[in-house]
């Protein structure tokens, strides 16, 4: 668990750190989305209650103005089957009581306040019924208007759908209160927008109180979701990505560890072996030495010579013997026991991945088509076949360097010529020497500065203990070809075709 | 074969440490054709313990042996300050080895197999070079001694003429007379068993200036 913790811990984090942000500022710009729709309902809302009530204004100063009491036939009553929100219209003349006569007193006072203000006046308002006049003290007549406010809302040029909308919308005045639209109460959690604005008519200035609560259920939960899984989906590839970055550099550095790693067996073999091989020698070389001066003297200590001789022989044995025994070491017997079929161009494809960074940093594209051939089994030591593969690419790699870096060409091929797989590695370098040509697999020989002259000649023996073998020749106009041939995996369908 | 019977018992002896038998036979055998008597060590510890501090020769040393490397026995010889010249021997001498090797002291780095010519030459050179050191150090003593004779008036004296001062100067200097500088003057010359003025200060100028 910590293990898992430490490795992929981070990348949780950054999951969660990103989809967090990621999905508030969705959320905000949702809410902020929201509060700007819910303003502009509210005030068109607002503006066409406005030019409605405003109406009602102009219809009562109109009938006041044109006195149309004075006929018999008291046209304004026609007004409410013009204007069905208007109910009842009332007119007093002089001296009289206002007809009804439940709301007389305040129909009154009204019309006092309206005579004084020279407008139409609020009376009698009842919103929870949706009902208040509107009245207007004149001369000869005093009228007022009974207005249904429910039925004055213009629907059909509403913003919003009265029935659905989560928006509750109510008229109030005076601690009464005339619900438009329900809307949708909140739980209480959430988030809540609120408007209130008065009616544009100085008569009728009845409150629009405007609420909208937001719950969490109205949150943009897909599009968070939708963010929370593109975050996964990138930081999986990043992760992807980095854990490929690693792995290689992994094996690179096994691979550079085992090239220091077979440097210091060498030296210290070499250590070893010079000084195993060099006691012998010099018991030799004294003993031959002390003979002859020996042999020289006058007269010629004869029995001492040839004792010392005897000696000379019996080291020179013993140095024959360290080198006998030393092979016998080296040469691992069961280096040829792990023999088993592999394809030849996926490990040149792992080959060519391992040294992809070499190639790079030589600006040398190689060509290799891995698919231009059947896959080629053969009958290999993975190990082994890895190393040579390994040692004939570096191998081509280091003859490019002395070719500009435009000119540079690498192929390598795979293909197969009789009962062998054959792989060749072919570069347009310099090509091998004529001198060097004949000596190239002998251990210790190298043309390259500081070169160990080990490469080569171990991919040959290699590739000899597995029953192959490992060639080279120049290739016109210049360069130099190395071909691999091991044997192919024998299978029945392929000796019948 | 380390002693024949034509050498006088101080004829110079090399001490030859190799943990190999064969090597340190003929090897011996090599040196013992010019004459020169080897004793042969298989343990370098049992060397430094054992070995003659005052025969006059040379250490022909392996660089490369169990248990305790030549480095470590040359660096021990140096310490305990042992005068025989070290000739080292090495199957596979590297420049920072050999470097090392000078460093802490060693007279000459050879590599093995060591070509006779060369071996000799050095144990030659390298026996030379220590009878002289020897011979030196002993008159050194000697000189040492005789100084040690003298009176203090007499060593003033001697400092004075080793400075190339006359007597008179010399009287001068000590507030004596130029007599008595003069009975001094014999007396130093018969002390220290010299002839002549030149001779005193061959002889002696070096330690009377390090004893100032």
């Amino acid at each position: 668990m910590k293990q898992w913790l430490r490795a992929q811990g981070g990348w949780w984090l950054a999951w969660l750190a990103l989809t967090g942000v990621g999905a508030v500022w969705l959320a905000r710009a949702e809410l902020a989305q929201m509060q700007q729709d819910f303003g502009s309902d509210v005030r068109i809302a607002h503006r066409i209650l406005s030019q409605q009530v405003v109406q009602y204004d102009a219809v009562l100063a109109t009938v006041a103005l044109l006195e149309p009491g004075t006929g018999a036939d008291h046209p304004e009553q026609r007004l409410p089957s013009v204007y069905p929100s208007i109910l009842r219209v009332q007119r007093r003349a002089g001296d009289e009581p206002w007809p009804d006569e439940k709301h007389a007193s305040a129909l009154a006072a009204a019309e006092a306040r309206s005579r004084s203000q020279r407008r139409a006046e609020l009376a009698a308002p009842d919103l929870a019924r949706g009902r208040y006049q509107l009245v207007m003290g004149a001369t000869p007549f005093s009228y007022a208007l009974e207005i249904d406010l429910a039925g004055s809302v213009p629907w059909r040029d509403w913003p919003m759908d009265p029935r659905r909308s989560p928006v509750r919308l109510s008229l109030q005045r005076d601690g009464q209160q005339l619900v438009l639209q329900p809307g949708q109460s909140g739980d209480g959690s959430g988030w809540r927008f609120d408007l209130t604005k008065a009616l544009a008519s100085p008569s009728q200035p009845f409150e629009l109180v405007a609420v909208r609560h937001v719950g969490w259920s109205e949150l943009p939960w897909r599009s968070m979701a939708g963010w929370a899984v593109a975050v996964g989906l990138l930081l999986a590839g990043l992760w992807a990505a980095q854990r490929q970055r690693i792995a290689r550099r992994r094996a690179e550095e096994l691979l550079r560890l085992g090239q220091v790693a077979r440097l210091n067996a060498l030296g210290e073999l070499s250590a070893g072996l010079a000084h195993e091989l060099n006691q012998p020698l010099t018991a030799v070389l004294a003993n031959a030495q002390a003979a002859r001066r020996l042999l020289d003297d006058d007269p010629p200590d004869l029995a001492t010579a040839r004792d010392a001789m005897g000696q000379a022989v019996e080291q020179a044995r013993r140095a024959a013997g360290v080198v006998g025994r030393l092979r016998r070491v080296i040469e691992r017997p069961e280096a040829e026991g792990e023999v088993r079929p592999l394809v030849l161009q996926e490990l040149v494809r792992s080959a060519m991945h391992l040294l992809a960074p070499e190639f790079a940093k030589r600006s040398v594209s190689a060509q290799f088509d891995a698919t231009a051939q059947a896959p080629v089994r053969v009958q290999a030591d993975a190990v082994a076949l890895e190393q040579i593969v390994h040692n004939l690419l570096m191998n081509a790699l280091q003859a490019l360097e002395l070719v500009p870096a435009p000119d540079r060409r690498l192929a390598v091929s795979v293909g197969r010529n009789g009962q062998e797989g054959v792989l060749t590695v072919t570069d347009n370098g310099r090509g091998i020497s004529p001198e060097a040509l004949p000596r190239l697999f002998e251990p210790f020989f190298s043309t390259r500065e500081g070169g160990l002259g080990l490469g080569l000649s171990l991919s040959e023996t290699l590739a000899s203990g597995m029953g192959g073998s490992l060639s080279a020749a120049n290739v016109p106009p210049h360069g130099a070809r190395f071909t691999l041939a091991l044997p192919l995996v024998a299978r029945p369908a392929e000796r019948a075709a | 074969m380390n002693t024949s019977p034509t050498h006088e018992p101080q004829s110079p002896l090399i001490h030859l440490i190799d943990d190999d038998q064969a090597v340190r036979e003929s090897l011996s055998l090599l040196i013992g054709t010019v004459g020169l008597r080897v004793q042969g060590w298989a343990d370098p510890q049992a060397f430094i313990d054992g070995f003659d501090r005052a025969s006059v020769g040379a250490i022909v040393l392996d660089v490369r042996m169990p248990g305790i490397s030549g480095l470590t026995v040359l660096d021990r010889l140096v310490a305990q300050g042992v005068d025989q010249p070290v000739i080292m021997l090495t199957g596979h001498g590297t420049v920072e080895m050999c470097r090392r090797a000078f460093k802490a002291g060693a007279a000459e780095f050879l590599e093995k197999p060591v070509d006779d010519e060369q071996l000799l030459e050095a144990l030659q050179q390298a026996v030379r070079q220590h009878v002289r050191s020897r011979e030196r150090s002993q008159a050194d003593n000697a000189a040492r001694e005789r100084v040690a004779q003298l009176s203090e008036r007499e060593r003033e004296v001697l400092a004075f003429i080793v400075q190339g001062l006359t007597n008179k100067e010399i009287a001068r200097m000590l507030a004596l007379s130029p007599r008595t500088v003069e009975t001094h003057r014999a007396n130093l010359f018969a002390k220290l068993d010299c002839d002549s003025l030149a001779q005193l200060i061959r002889r002696y100028a070096v330690l009377v200036a390090g004893d100032d």
